[in-house]
């Protein structure tokens, strides 16, 4: 709320909350006038203040809860072996946080850093044990080689006096389980959640990690940004194990044992185990997918999706119950989406999971995108803004429908499959000129796109053959249908064309994918970050020729006059087919002025590159179907 | 713990009295020392009452400004300024303690670490007061008196017409602030605000 609404807000709220409630509607709608919003915000407060007041809502004294803080903090200060401004090796003391089963924690400066860590002091009986120690230090060793924003980072593992310790970044901030009692999250924010743990998977199977405790306990959320942590890399096993009475088992089945002996103490755990962890399977990175897969489910629900009323029965639930699909949840709108890509992750099976972290990143980044679009046109409509359409798509999609590769190739060069993630961009200098809108001397627009490319991989639940190949590299696993997702964060004219296989000496034909009149209303227009995508509402279906197709997708600060004209074939008879050969001719033309060809590596064949115009990019994604 | 020896009554009196008077760095030097005091007051009220009695946070100002501060070369409204930054430094050494407790309880970092012998407290309320707190801040940035108001009231314990005098406002303003801030607060820490 910015101050001049809060001042708004107050003054109405300052005279109305003296009124009886019928005296106080009327005041309130008179005070408000038109502006709907205002008196939503009214009322919410006033609503707010009656329960404040029957709750007697900070009526207390902060110190009252204080007071039991101050005592339980000087007991830890009493019982901790190190002392507040003791040296410890190159750590300072700053303060004792706790004491437990593993050791004693405290929060410790590096003085040869001058940063401030968590200081874990393992204590004795852990650190006595040789073969728990060699484990420690090589998880620790492992752990601490992932960089990754989204992970705990692990500083040192070292021994001072005796005494061994685990220096880790030091992370004020509140586990998710914390976050989740104290309020309901928004799609939004569950989204975003998930993404980052996610993100942290993915560089941890990467690594050959597996996480194998993913639960909101071991989730952080940082006060100061709301960035995402992971906790407990390469660790879980160690406590797991502390619990067991068993001595000795192979890592993988290690949670198994930590079950069966003693279900009650890990209880939280169970309920997120996946159906292979609870029958002590070799355990793969696809438990920690299903384990993403129920922390979601909880967050959206609040429920857990299996629970039984006893461990065992929590167990046949795991290994045989479908939970409540999310959108039966209606209070919270789930998306169709976001249930299809949590049923994913429950997979029973592994492999009928998302195979990797990466492949749901995915989904949840693109569905979160396009939430976000959503939620951007509502407020621009309803604000009277410059109507905003783009390509949107509720319907949903059928199951195990996407995978996402992205090929593109670009400035002279051949960017081969990359699985996901990559941002193609390429800045344009815009020389001076009278026709750029920005401010005389307007700093150099750096000019990106970002795109990627979704194939679908199943039809019927039976995967294709691989139709599309490049040399090298496996493209797309696909039945020849893809989606493109553009996405530019400065508003430019987009305009994406597709080029069949040329038969034998005929003319190439150009399909305009967009604009379309569904897509952007016909417009080439496209906003900062707006997201199009195409085909709207379906898989763009490449021909099933053998042959190489070509995407163009060209991006450009102005209006291009020669593609301007293709506005015109873009309608649902021709199916954006440009029948007319002169037209074809012209746009052929742009195209081929606007790119250059060089040698390709194999056979001496042609690759499409950019050529570097100004003031605009010009891609083109090449498949190539054999 | 170390015990800290009296601090100079006299020392205190003047950064107090050149703080009032508009110097801001003077701030800096008294806040540490109230600090220390402050809590060292506190730490000792505790172990001395234990569980089950509540801290009275005016008494231990109270007794912090009779111990920090020279009686007899104090003007009176350094006494309100007294007060409002010990409402302030009170606020800090709860939410300290707060933090490093809502720290401790999740185990420190990479590690899973059972602190039932350790925690006497329940984590929701640590959390409770840095959320509070975390609220609170976003509320003194669109309104900093509103703010001052719940500060001096919950975290320093004054009574409204205390608050009043601090202020230099009428009790009715402090109690109409009081309304809108609490109400403000309650729907953040809930959640069920809109955004």
């Amino acid at each position: 709320m910015n101050p001049e609404r809060w001042q708004q807000v107050s003054r109405i709220f300052k005279s109305a909350i003296s009124l009886d409630d019928e005296a106080r509607a009327e005041y309130v709608a008179g005070q408000c006038g038109v502006d709907e919003s205002l008196r939503v915000e009214v009322e919410k407060l006033i609503e707010s203040h009656q329960r404040a007041s029957e709750e007697k809502f900070i009526e207390g004294m902060a110190a009252e809860a204080g007071a039991a803080l101050i005592i339980a903090d000087d007991e830890i200060e009493k019982q901790s072996a190190l002392n507040k401004g003791q040296q410890f090796g190159s750590y300072v003391i700053l303060d004792a946080l706790g004491a437990g089963g593993m050791g004693e924690v405290y929060l410790a400066k590096d003085s040869r850093l001058d940063r401030t860590v968590a200081l874990k002091v393992l204590s004795q009986d852990i650190s006595s044990d040789q073969r728990r120690m060699q484990r420690f230090r090589q998880e620790a060793k492992i752990a601490s080689s992932l960089n990754q924003p989204n992970i705990v980072t692990i500083f040192e593992f070292g021994e001072v006096d005796g005494l061994t310790f685990l220096a880790t970044e030091f992370i004020d901030g509140e586990t998710l389980r914390d976050y989740l009692r104290a309020k309901k999250l928004k799609i939004g924010e569950i989204l975003e959640i998930a993404i980052q743990v996610l993100a942290a998977l993915d560089a941890a199977h990467e690594a050959r990690i597996v996480h194998r405790d993913i639960k909101p306990e071991n989730v952080m959320i940082r006060r100061r940004d709301r960035v995402v942590k992971v906790l407990d890399f390469g660790l879980a096993k160690v406590t797991e194990k502390r619990s067991s009475v068993l001595t000795d088992h192979d890592a993988d089945s290690e949670a198994a044992t930590a079950f069966k002996t003693a279900p009650g103490l890990v209880m939280g755990t169970v309920n997120y185990m996946s159906p292979e962890q609870a029958q002590s399977h070799a355990l793969d990175e696809r438990t920690d997918i299903w384990s993403t897969g129920v922390m979601i489910y909880e967050m959206v629900s609040g429920l857990m999706p299996f629970k039984g009323a006893t461990t065992s029965h929590t167990i046949v639930q795991i290994l045989e119950k479908d939970p409540v699909p999310l959108t039966q949840f209606t209070s919270r709108q789930a998306p169709e989406e976001l249930q299809r890509i949590v049923s994913k992750a429950l997979a029973k099976s592994p492999d009928d999971r998302y195979q990797t972290a990466k492949d749901m990143l995915i989904d949840l980044r693109s569905l979160k995108r396009h939430m976000d679009l959503d939620a951007e046109i509502q407020r621009t409509s309803s604000s009277g803004s410059p109507r905003v359409t783009v390509a949107t798509d509720e319907t949903p999609h059928e199951p195990n429908k996407k995978r996402v590769v992205i090929y593109a190739l670009i400035a002279m060069a051949v960017v081969t499959a990359a699985i996901f993630g990559i941002n193609i961009w390429r800045s344009s200098r815009a020389r001076t000129n009278a026709s750029i809108t920005p401010p005389a001397a307007a700093p150099v627009a750096e000019r990106s796109l970002t795109y990627w490319i979704t194939v679908q991989k199943f039809r019927n639940g039976r995967p294709y053959q691989p139709p599309f190949t490049q040399p090298g590299e496996m493209i797309f696993e696909a039945d020849y249908q893809i989606r493109v997702n553009i996405r530019s964060p400065q508003s430019g004219y987009l305009y994406v064309l597709n080029e069949g296989p040329p038969e034998a000496s005929a003319q190439p034909e150009f399909v305009v994918v967009f604009p379309s009149p569904t897509a952007n209303s016909g417009s080439p227009l496209v906003a900062a970050e707006q997201l199009v995508q195409i085909p709207e509402q379906s898989w763009l279906k490449f021909d099933a020729q053998q042959g190489t197709e070509k995407l163009w997708l060209v991006f450009a600060e102005n209006a291009v006059p020669e593609l301007e004209a293709v506005k015109s074939f873009a309608n649902p008879q021709t199916r954006g087919l440009i029948t007319d050969p002169a037209r074809n001719k012209v746009v052929q033309n742009f195209l081929t002025t606007h790119s250059s060809t060089k040698p390709g590596y194999e056979k001496g064949e042609a690759l499409t590159t950019l050529k570097t115009p100004q003031k605009l990019l010009v891609y083109a994604i090449r498949l190539e179907h054999h | 713990m170390k015990k800290n020896p009296p601090p100079q009554q006299h020392h205190i009196t003047e950064l107090l009295a050149e703080w009032s008077d508009g110097n801001q760095s003077a701030l800096d030097e008294l806040y540490p020392l109230v600090y220390d005091e402050l809590h060292r007051l506190a730490r000792r009220y505790m172990s001395r009452e234990r569980k089950g009695h509540t801290l009275q946070t005016t008494a231990l100002i109270n007794e912090a400004y009779v111990r920090l501060v020279d009686q007899r070369n104090v003007h009176w409204a350094n006494r309100s300024h007294f007060f409002a930054i010990s409402a302030q430094i009170m606020r800090r050494i709860l939410i300290d303690h707060a933090r490093r407790h809502a720290y401790a309880k999740r185990g420190g970092g990479a590690q899973q670490v059972s602190l039932e012998e350790a925690a006497t407290v329940t984590p929701d309320q640590s959390l409770e007061l840095i959320r509070l707190d975390e609220a609170l801040k976003s509320l003194s940035e669109m309104d900093p008196r509103r703010g001052q108001v719940v500060e001096l009231r919950y975290f320093g314990g004054l009574n409204n017409e205390e608050i009043a005098g601090v202020l230099n406002v009428s009790e009715n303003t402090v109690t109409r602030d009081w309304n809108m801030a609490r109400a403000w607060l309650y729907q953040q820490l809930t959640g069920s605000g809109a955004n």
